[in-house]
């Protein structure tokens, strides 16, 4: 054949997290005592009522096709979430649920761009976003925030890159890979950016639920009703429920993307896993207290590990608000002090295959988010694994 | 574009028609009392080993993401399936992709091969979805059209005539939804042929492969020669009665499964893991309860077919799926106003051939996937509507 593939699977590379996570299960394989930091994903089990939920429902015969949008009771059951957690009305019909939230912002891209569009997104970014936006012919035109602003992007440069074919401007708030919350005066000042440019605000929401030091989320729909109009909100019960096995996400978007979306996804995928469908619903509607739970957890680890990396060295670290990453500047370990393999090691990606190789912990480099000189470490493991992380780390970066 | 609100969805995806079948099951929901032949998805319950199978992997906590590419116990699995039912060779280290459904697997071969206006040749009658899984990745469906007097079989001189230079696949899905037509060793093999001569990918979906009354399923990955030119997509949803749990597989070369699972890694991660787990042990253990549900399959699908042949309607014999395609045209009605008035009257929903695109006009698809004393059911109320109609001369 004709393995002659399209241009844009030709153009689509797969991402290093993919790349390092093999390489660290193969030395694992080899019985190499390699510690993963590199993963996106709760390390808990899914609580133990949605797994019953779960049971229930494939004790029910609930194993058939559903409609394509989702089961009405968890559309339902999302625009009441909505509705108490944002404040504004919402009908079940501006919901559709999809394949995890990666699929639901696939869905968003594909109903909104056309060739040649252009969107604007800040790094570092989730290495998804530009690829899902290449796929649809559409371009990211890239803000760079740094550790030194705490990663809040600068409102004329934002408003520099707007033109004539920015469809939207995305926010990933609590970010992936910082940990970044966006400022309330930052998200209103971006609001009227789109308006501006009269774009739409894509934002993915999904670590809303993951917030320290008793933060608030604060979500662009939240800014008023005009600018409502022009959000399209992606979430899921991944990270919120500890369920990213069960492939559950969503959009709440304007009536007419979501009915786009739905014929959309009518004819691409059909619906999300019924069984899934079910458990995400006693994810929503019961005790909401192992999210607190988890959330907790989080804040404790966040609060060894940022002190921890703040002391090694040449380590650059601010306090992420949110999320379970740490996203430390290292470049000043990338000066080629630091020799592997025979080689200085001068950039993010080759510290990173160094540090697996020799320090046996996996992280993933900051190049990969599109912000050179970083390193990305999940701290969603025990806490005996990050303090054991950290030491390799450290040994890595200064010796001794 | 220039110039006016961004506030708009692109404009492909609002000309992108809603499915028929959707439409119809609009008209169905909301309605009492009504049997129904509609929906493609099988009366069982997934069998039970399946299920426990599942459970047991929750109460052991494995609810977290797979590998990009399905787990791979499964796709080893998958691998001796294949192997052993249907001679086909595949690697489950690189040759297997497990997806959200073959939906999903379609969605991906699409945009792993099709640049804009590429074109592909879709066997029609066919699911409602193929023609616009090619439309949305850029693609052109051109549609070759099969028919009852051929027993909707696929030829290859129908294909010669849709060849044009931008053709780079052939699509289609045997047993067959519509029709439950079935190609045999010997019909597949001209298109194998016609496929080499023109350097064709051939994009088949087998999901129907094992509800076959008559003969052996034929892989055609197995036709010499087509291994490195198939993609071979089949599922969970039919045979083993999991539709809801939302799994299948794409099997063919290393270099384009590598390319679909590139995107389905930034467009839907994994499948989901609960899924992996029942489809594991329905590959291991359940042979029988799939074979037994075939079973009752092939007997409702003789009391169907008998019996829309006693009350008048011509019925080409269907050797596979669950899906019997009558014609309707000695009534005098079209098949939209045959399937709409038989809802109104008589409480029977049938749907419409030309769903499935326009070389099944004058035709119905009744669906055998339930109960026999629903198929009495319609049968009584179809004879009744019928007797009413004024005879056609
Ligand atoms: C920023 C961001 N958005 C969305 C997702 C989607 O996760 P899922 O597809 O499991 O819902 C992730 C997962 O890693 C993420 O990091
Ligand atoms: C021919 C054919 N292919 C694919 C599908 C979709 O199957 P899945 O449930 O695996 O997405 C169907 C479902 O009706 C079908 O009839």
């Amino acid at each position: 054949m004709p393995a002659r593939l399209s241009g844009r699977a030709k153009d689509l590379k797969s991402s290093a997290t993919v790349r390092l996570e093999n390489l660290a299960k193969e030395m694992q394989r080899q019985g190499l005592d390699v510690l993963s930091f590199a993963l996106g994903e709760p390390d808990f089990s899914t609580p133990p009522h949605i797994c019953e939920a779960a049971c229930k429902a494939i004790a029910e015969g609930k194993t058939t096709y559903t409609p394509a949008a989702g089961i009405p009771e968890l559309r339902e059951a999302i625009a009441r979430t909505v509705e108490r957690d944002y404040g504004y009305s919402c009908a079940p019909e501006q919901v559709v649920v999809s394949n995890g939230g990666k699929h639901a912002l696939m869905n968003v891209w594909e109903s909104i761009l056309e060739p040649g569009d252009e969107v604007i997104i800040f790094a570092p970014y989730w290495v998804t976003y530009p690829a899902q936006i290449g796929l649809c012919g559409a371009k990211p035109r890239v803000v760079r925030t740094t550790i030194d602003n705490d990663f809040q992007p600068d409102l004329d440069e934002v408003r520099a890159l707007v033109s004539e074919r920015t469809a939207a401007i995305l926010i990933n708030s609590p970010s992936n890979p910082s940990g970044a919350v966006l400022e309330r005066s930052i998200i209103e000042g971006l609001a009227e950016i789109a308006a501006e440019a009269d774009c739409w605000i894509v934002s993915d929401e999904i670590y809303r639920h993951i917030l320290f030091d008793g933060r608030q989320h604060f979500s662009p729909t939240m800014v008023g009703d005009e600018v409502r109009e022009r959000v399209l909100l992606v979430d899921g019960a991944s990270k919120a429920y500890s369920m990213t096995g069960w492939r559950i996400g969503w959009t709440v978007t304007p009536l007419e993307v979501a009915k786009a979306i739905n014929r959309l996804q009518s004819q691409q995928a059909s619906n999300p896993s019924s069984i899934s469908q079910w458990a995400a619903l006693a994810g929503l509607e019961g005790p909401q207290d192992c999210v607190r739970k988890m959330c907790a957890e989080f804040e404790r680890r966040r609060d060894y590990i940022i002190p921890a990396l703040a002391d090694i060295p040449g380590v650059k670290i601010g306090k992420p608000a949110g999320a379970f990453y740490a996203f430390p500047e290292v470049s000043a370990h990338l000066d080629g002090h630091i020799v592997h393999k025979g080689k200085a090691v001068t950039n993010d990606d080759q510290l990173t295959t160094y540090l697996l190789e020799d320090a046996l912990i996996s992280t993933v480099p900051g190049s990969e988010f599109g912000l050179d000189g970083y390193i990305r470490l999940s701290f969603a493991t025990s806490m005996d694994k990050i303090q054991e992380g950290v030491r390799r780390l450290r040994r890595g970066l200064v010796g001794g | 574009m220039s110039g006016g609100s961004r506030i708009r969805v692109a404009s492909h995806i609002a000309a992108l028609p809603p499915s028929g079948i959707r439409r119809f099951f609009d008209l169905v929901s909301g309605m009492e009392d009504v049997v129904s032949l509609g929906v493609g998805e099988p009366d069982f319950s997934t069998p039970w080993r399946i299920s426990d199978a599942a459970i047991e992997a929750l109460q052991r906590g494995y609810t977290s993401y797979t590998s990009n590419l399905g787990m791979l116990p499964l796709r080893s699995a998958i691998a001796d399936y294949l192997r052993t039912e249907f001679g086909v060779e595949y690697n489950p280290e690189t040759e297997i992709l497990v997806t959200n459904g073959v939906s999903e697997g379609l969605d991906l071969a699409a945009r792993a091969l099709l640049e804009p206006g590429d074109e592909v040749l879709v066997a029609e009658p066919c699911y409602v979805s193929y023609k616009a899984t090619v439309s949305l990745a850029g693609g052109v469906p051109v549609v070759v059209e099969t028919r009852a007097e051929e027993e909707f079989r696929l030829r290859p001189e129908a294909l010669e005539a849709a060849l044009t230079d931008r053709t780079r696949a052939v699509l289609l899905g045997y047993p067959n939804n519509p029709t439950g037509a079935i190609m045999t060793r010997e019909d597949l093999l001209p298109v194998a042929e016609f496929a080499a001569r023109h350097g064709l990918a051939v994009l088949s979906d087998e999901i129907y492969a094992h509800l076959r009354y008559e003969g052996q399923h034929t892989c055609f990955a197995s036709l010499p020669g087509m291994r490195g030119q198939t993609l071979l997509f089949n599922g969970f949803s039919k045979a083993y009665a999991m539709t809801g749990w939302r799994l299948g597989y794409v099997c063919g070369p290393e270099e384009i499964i590598g390319a679909m699972n590139r995107i389905h890694s930034y467009t839907a991660l994994c499948a989901s893991i609960l899924a992996q787990f029942g489809a594991i042990e329905a590959l291991h253990h359940c042979q029988h309860e799939r074979d037994e549900m075939i079973d009752a399959y092939n007997q409702r699908r003789r009391f169907l077919v008998n019996g829309l042949r006693a009350i008048g309607l011509e019925c080409f014999e269907p050797l596979g799926a669950f899906y019997a395609f009558p014609s309707i045209k000695s009534t005098g009605l079209d098949d939209e106003e045959f399937a709409e008035a038989l809802l109104e009257e008589e409480k029977v929903a049938v749907i419409p051939g030309r769903a499935f695109g326009e070389s099944g006009k004058g035709h119905v698809r009744c669906c055998y996937a339930t109960s026999m004393s629903d198929l009495r059911t319609a049968l009584e109320r179809m004879a009744a509507f019928l007797d009413r109609l004024p005879r056609q001369v």
